[in-house]
């Protein structure tokens, strides 16, 4: 009987050691966020004021503008995109449409050097699209789009799809059907994509590095162009406000959720 | 017969309009992907095929003569050997996150209790908070004067620093320090749904715990390892950052090859080449993965 509670055991030891391994790195960012210690490497003494220099550092607002403004676009975008997609991939039946889904994982599975690379010889040898906003905003949809069409087109395939057909049965067009029906139906996948794809596309550092150009800097490409000075304590701040927002976002999606599953049961 | 002959001439009407419309369907959903995998996917990858068998000026120029040395430079040469490392080190990440991660997902799904969600929650949070900075905060604790080896130095451990980073050792640990949370997901998504009736029939038929596990968890959490194995070999093999920030110019992959030559040296054709060599392993992987696993699998992964 002693054995069978020494397996849980150690594999809470286990468990424990492997969150640590996860969390040890982000941890000290955080603690060195909060340190005088000029390069952001160890600790001595309490301060706010890497804080504030974040603040008032204009080159660090603009990247962040940049990086939410190219984020938004792309989600609103490769969301359509994914949704359009995903609902004909489901209904249509056609030669040729295994290639079609293969080909759309492609950019999901190549490496994002190669898509980068690909892409900046395309934008800059052949079609000659200044590098930049459009070159970036077309590089996202394109590796986030295909990250849409599955997403959307997983839950698509558990889903009760009755309603429409009792719909267009009873006389609604199929654009009614879609905005009173079936929209509001898959409005959980659509959201769902939405979430994934935005951290998705703020976060890129490969791709946007290959097809940015000069002068559009992104938030992670600040950061990769303070890391190759050296650290700078700035860089911690950055981290451990990208900690913190994830954790206020994953939190704020499981309180919605939680409170959706409770209002749809009762 | 007229009857008849105007009858399927109607049906071959009905089937024509049927067939049009279909058209009309796949034209109305599905250009903007079409469009999006022809001009953004296929077209870039063809002009990268074309400058890969082309030859670069002393300036960083595009000279317009055919040449096989790119690629014979990768296939014969010290690029091909980096290929390889690059295959080898993503099985090796795949292999330590499967031994890392099962035990963890194995204790979230029996013993996590009321506590399953904040495990999960604490393992998603690291994989969703800023890669570039996760990597540096790796580096900043083993780096030579990270917080590892100054803690050493200073309870007299050790007396000189030891030279963790720009080894094999470094370029693996952040690999899996990296993707391990993309293991430990799906495995723990397969483990939480296994039927628990299952596993007691086992062990009532006799089965020891060790044989219940190798016998009936194991096989049936199968879907789960695949997945997460799909999410953790596919992004390792290609990875660029990890070898630049862990491995330096001494451990290579092949995604840095890629990067040096287009970012660093400006040799569009090697870069193509490489680039091109690389996307070639990804599909062979992608095409054994489908063989292998089956699409479902796959698009599930996502």
């Amino acid at each position: 009987m002693k054995k069978r509670k020494l397996a849980p055991k150690i594999l809470w030891i286990l468990s424990i050691l492997t969150l640590i391994f996860l969390w040890a790195p982000m941890i000290l960012v955080i603690v060195y966020s909060f340190s005088n210690n000029k390069y952001g490497s160890s600790w001595e003494g309490f301060t706010l004021k890497w804080y504030v220099k974040l603040a008032t550092n204009d080159q660090v607002r603009d990247a962040l503008m940049r990086s939410l403004i190219i984020a938004g676009v792309t989600v609103v975008v490769s969301t359509l995109i994914g949704t359009v997609t995903a609902y004909g991939l489901y209904k249509l039946n056609f030669k040729g449409k295994n290639f079609l889904r293969t080909s759309i994982l492609l950019p999901i599975v190549f490496p994002s050097v190669v898509t980068g690379s690909a892409l900046l010889v395309f934008f800059t040898r052949l079609i000659h699209l200044p590098l930049g906003y459009p070159s970036i905003i077309i590089a996202h949809i394109v590796f986030c789009s295909p990250l849409a069409v599955f997403i959307i087109l997983g839950r698509m395939q558990r889903f009760d799809w009755a309603w429409e057909e009792a719909a267009l049965d009873l006389g609604a067009t199929p654009l009614r059907t879609f905005i009173r029906v079936t929209g509001p139906q898959l409005l959980p996948a659509i959201m769902a994509s939405a979430m994934l794809i935005f951290p998705w596309s703020f976060d890129d550092f490969v791709i946007t590095y290959f097809v940015a150009g000069v002068g559009s800097t992104t938030l992670p490409i600040y950061v990769f162009s303070q890391l190759r000075f050296g650290a700078t304590p700035v860089i911690n701040t950055i981290g451990t406000l990208f900690v913190t927002v994830t954790m206020l976002g994953m939190l704020a999606v499981y309180f919605v959720q939680k409170m959706g599953k409770s209002s749809s049961s009762a | 017969m007229p009857v008849l002959d105007d009858m399927s001439a109607s049906q071959a009407q009905a089937k024509k309009r049927e067939k049009r419309k279909l058209t009309l369907d796949i034209t109305a959903y599905l250009s903007p992907i079409i469009i999006i995998v022809v001009v953004f996917v296929f077209a870039p990858l063809a002009i990268i095929l074309f400058f890969s068998f082309l030859k670069s000026g002393p300036y960083g120029q595009i000279i317009y003569t055919f040449t096989f040395e790119n690629i014979a430079a990768i296939l014969g040469g010290g690029y091909g050997k980096v290929f390889l490392k690059s295959v080898y080190l993503a099985i090796q990440t795949n292999f330590l996150c499967i031994l890392l991660g099962y035990p963890i997902a194995y204790y979230i799904a029996r013993f996590g209790g009321k506590r399953k969600v904040l495990w999960i929650f604490l393992i998603i949070v690291p994989s969703w908070s800023s890669y570039l900075i996760r990597l540096y905060a790796l580096k900043t604790l083993v780096g030579t004067k990270g917080t590892i080896n100054t803690l050493l130095i200073n309870i007299g451990v050790i007396s000189e620093p030891i030279q963790i980073l720009y080894t094999n050792f470094a370029v693996t640990m952040a690999l899996v320090f990296a993707w391990l949370p993309f293991m430990i997901l799906p495995i723990y998504a397969a483990l939480d749904g296994l039927d628990r009736s299952v596993l007691e029939a086992a062990t009532d038929l006799g089965a020891t715990p060790f044989r219940r596990f190798f016998r009936v968890t194991l096989p049936l959490t199968r879907g789960g390892l695949l997945a997460g194995s799909i999410l953790v070999f596919i992004p390792t093999v290609g990875e660029w950052l990890v070898p630049h920030i862990f491995g330096g110019s001494k451990i290579m992959m092949a995604g840095s090859l890629v990067a040096h030559k287009f970012t660093a040296v400006g040799n569009i054709p090697q870069g193509s080449s490489l680039a091109i060599m690389l996307a070639a392993t990804l599909v062979l992987i992608l095409y054994l993965t489908i063989k292998w696993g089956g699409r479902e699998a796959l698009e599930k992964a996502l």
